[in-house]
């Protein structure tokens, strides 16, 4: 016998007690909602994959004050001897480091002419030679990679050739094949650039970017002053390292500073550092929240109990069964909850939308202040059916024997 | 209708035991109107709740209706008080924020009756107390009077069998205590049996029958050994046989 329609006539008759724990559960229900969004969010942002082995490469980073030296061949001097090194798997001269938060970007177009001109979404442009993709451990999955001869040392006017992630691929070309398309520096005909290889991920530097997936390499060994290098080594390999690169590079040239060996690892705690903090910080205000609303659920019932005492012993001498006085404060808790979980749901999203044009986030998705009511109405029944059942043992004598 | 045989309830707390009933036999035949005085503390309030099966009890025999009432469970028990017992409390014991239509229809709702019987009863029960005009008030909207037949036709909507009475009139002046007392005449005349403690002489005086208890015990005098028995004790066996 659910009693919904009295217990509804009692709750619109009595006083503030409701009506407090209405108002929490209504901003519970609008301040969780939206918090579990924005870490479910932040979460998913920080659980994309970026294509590379993370943990096996780090960068480095060599200047030089030599004014003698030819950055040319100093730089393919370097490689090698760092190639060369134990534990060492690949290693390439890079325009920058994943996951980094900083490097290089450009934006290409094609087509035949300029009227026809298409401008393809910026890119994260990585500058390497053939041992790029073996240094990042990035997965070929469609043409080739350069050749060691298509690699040209020195700046970014010598490249002609493009190796694309699978992401920039769709985004500029569709389902369509890339491989052997044109791509032109800014103008048509600017430094014409031929795809020859697809990967099937590679993220750039900047997590926070829309064109983080959208990551390319051009076949071009930079060699200037300051090069920035990324070497793949064993896990274990990469402390000795720390010590055998700079100490075999200034054997070869002492007039240098070598520093860096971050790992994209590490790189990547650096650069989600403010999501995880907020994902951390909002999820402990979700369970004080929640927690805080269960308490102030169950000292509600709690309350209700002990000044129902008379009124529980007269409904049960009046033919009340034990589950009858669980149910009363169930769907009485349960209508409360209710309420404030339709009324709190439409300020979530409301909340949502304030948001949205506040953080530039996504629309909450309805989803969200939906899982949130369930959930706490699971909070409910947990918070309610103990002292209830508590309540149902109250004696039915308490009808006659109290005053 | 209702037969107790040597029924004894004893209260433990830590320090005291008390013997609330201590050999207690009573029978009540369909249709009586009994009234129950007593000292206080003498066990009548006691009597009363295992009568009507709001607590149990350690030893004896309690028959109600037929049924054997020593091992019922908890939920047999409640659907007894529910179908064939209806309670009358010193205290009205009415919920304070429900109106009256809202409060007679309590019982009715355990029972599993529908919206549509559930009405019909409710205003029954109020005619029959003469507030069917105030439904919608609430009960602090009402004198003690008004509140104690409230309270009796909640306890008349179900039809019950029998309706005990814990001093129904003690919060009550006595022109207010005469009018329940009536009521409770009708209803009784109607055939409901009716137990009722009351500590007042001479409502007790107006019922069919008397019994007191002292210390846990009961004397009887019926209202045709009134005369020649008041203030001595019977023994127990007499008092049984009688009823
Ligand atoms: N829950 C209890 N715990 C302990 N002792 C109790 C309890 N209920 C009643 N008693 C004791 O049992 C005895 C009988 O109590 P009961 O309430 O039946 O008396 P009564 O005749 O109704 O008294 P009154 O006229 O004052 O209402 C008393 O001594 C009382 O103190
Ligand atoms: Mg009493």
């Amino acid at each position: 016998m659910l009693q919904i329609r009295p217990i509804i006539s009692m709750l619109m008759r009595s006083k503030s007690g409701p009506i407090l724990l209405l108002v929490q559960i209504i901003l519970s229900v609008a301040i969780v909602a939206n918090a579990s969004f924005i870490i479910t969010e932040r979460v998913s942002l920080m659980s994309r994959e970026s294509g590379i082995a993370e943990s096996e490469v780090f960068d480095l980073d060599i200047y030089n004050f030599d004014d003698g030296m030819d950055p040319v061949s100093q730089t393919k001097r370097d490689i090698e001897i760092i190639r060369n090194l134990e534990g060492v798997k690949a290693a390439t001269v890079s325009s920058m480091t994943p996951l980094s938060g900083g490097g290089w970007a450009s934006n290409f177009s094609y087509g035949t002419s300029k009227e026809d001109r298409v401008d393809a979404a910026n890119a994260p442009l990585y500058y390497g030679d053939e041992q790029m993709i073996a240094t990042l451990g990035l997965k070929l999955i469609e043409g080739r990679n350069f050749y060691p001869d298509e690699v040209l040392t020195g700046g970014s006017e010598l490249a002609s050739l493009l190796i694309v992630s699978k992401a920039y691929a769709q985004e500029t070309f569709g389902d369509e094949s890339p491989i052997g398309k044109v791509m032109y520096r800014g103008e048509i005909g600017n430094q014409p650039m031929k795809i020859i290889g697809v990967v099937e991920r590679l993220q750039g530097a900047w997590v926070d970017n829309n064109n983080l997936e959208r990551g390319m390499i051009i076949n071009v060994e930079l060699a200037a002053a300051f090069n920035r290098i990324l070497v793949r080594a064993d896990e274990e390999a990469i402390v000795g390292l720390k010590e055998a690169i700079p100490a075999a590079l200034h054997k070869e040239n002492p007039n240098r500073v070598v520093r860096g060996f971050t790992t994209i690892s590490e790189h990547r705690n650096i650069v989600y550092r403010d999501h995880e903090l907020m994902a951390t910080v909002l999820s402990m205000m979700v369970v004080l929240l929640l927690l805080i609303t269960s308490l102030g659920l169950a000292g509600m019932v709690m309350f209700n109990i002990e000044r129902r005492t008379k009124q529980i012993g007269t409904r049960r001498a009046l033919g009340a069964k034990k589950r009858d006085i669980v149910s009363f404060f169930l769907v009485e808790n349960y209508l409360i909850c209710i309420t404030g979980g339709v009324i709190g749901g439409l300020i979530a999203v409301q909340l949502g939308q304030q948001l949205m044009a506040l953080y530039s986030l996504p629309k909450l998705e309805l989803f969200y202040p939906i899982a949130t009511v369930a959930g706490l109405l699971v909070l409910t029944t947990f918070a309610v059916i103990f002292p209830a059942q508590k309540a149902a043992k109250i004696s039915p004598a308490t009808a006659t024997r109290s005053v | 209708m209702l037969s107790m045989k040597n029924i004894s309830k004893v209260f433990k707390t830590d320090l005291v035991e008390t013997h609330a009933l201590r050999d207690f036999n009573l029978a009540v035949n369909e249709g009586e109107f009994v009234a129950v005085t007593g000292p206080s503390g003498s066990g009548k309030t006691t009597f009363l709740n295992i009568a009507g099966l709001l607590e149990g009890f350690n030893h004896g025999d309690y028959f109600l209706d037929g049924v054997n009432i020593s091992n019922l469970s908890d939920n047999k028990s409640a659907a007894i008080r529910n179908e064939k017992i209806g309670f009358i409390f010193q205290g009205f014991n009415l919920i304070s924020d429900l109106n009256l239509a809202e409060n007679v229809e309590v019982p009715l709702r355990y029972r599993g009756f529908n919206a549509k019987e559930r009405k019909v009863r409710v205003e029954r029960a109020l005619e029959q107390v003469g507030l069917a005009a105030r439904m919608k008030h609430l009960p602090t909207q009402l004198s003690g009077g008004q509140q104690q037949r409230v309270a009796i036709a909640r306890a008349l909507a179900g039809e019950p069998r029998f309706l005990l009475a814990d001093e129904p009139t003690g919060n009550l002046d006595s022109l207010m205590a005469r009018q329940v007392m009536e009521l409770l005449e009708d209803i009784n005349k109607a055939g409901t049996t009716i137990i009722m403690v009351t500590h007042d002489a001479d409502l007790a005086r107006r019922a069919q029958r008397n019994i007191q208890i002292v210390d846990g015990q009961v004397c009887d005098f019926s209202m045709y050994q009134a005369g020649e028995n008041r203030g001595k004790t019977q023994s127990i066996a007499d008092a049984a046989s009688v009823a």
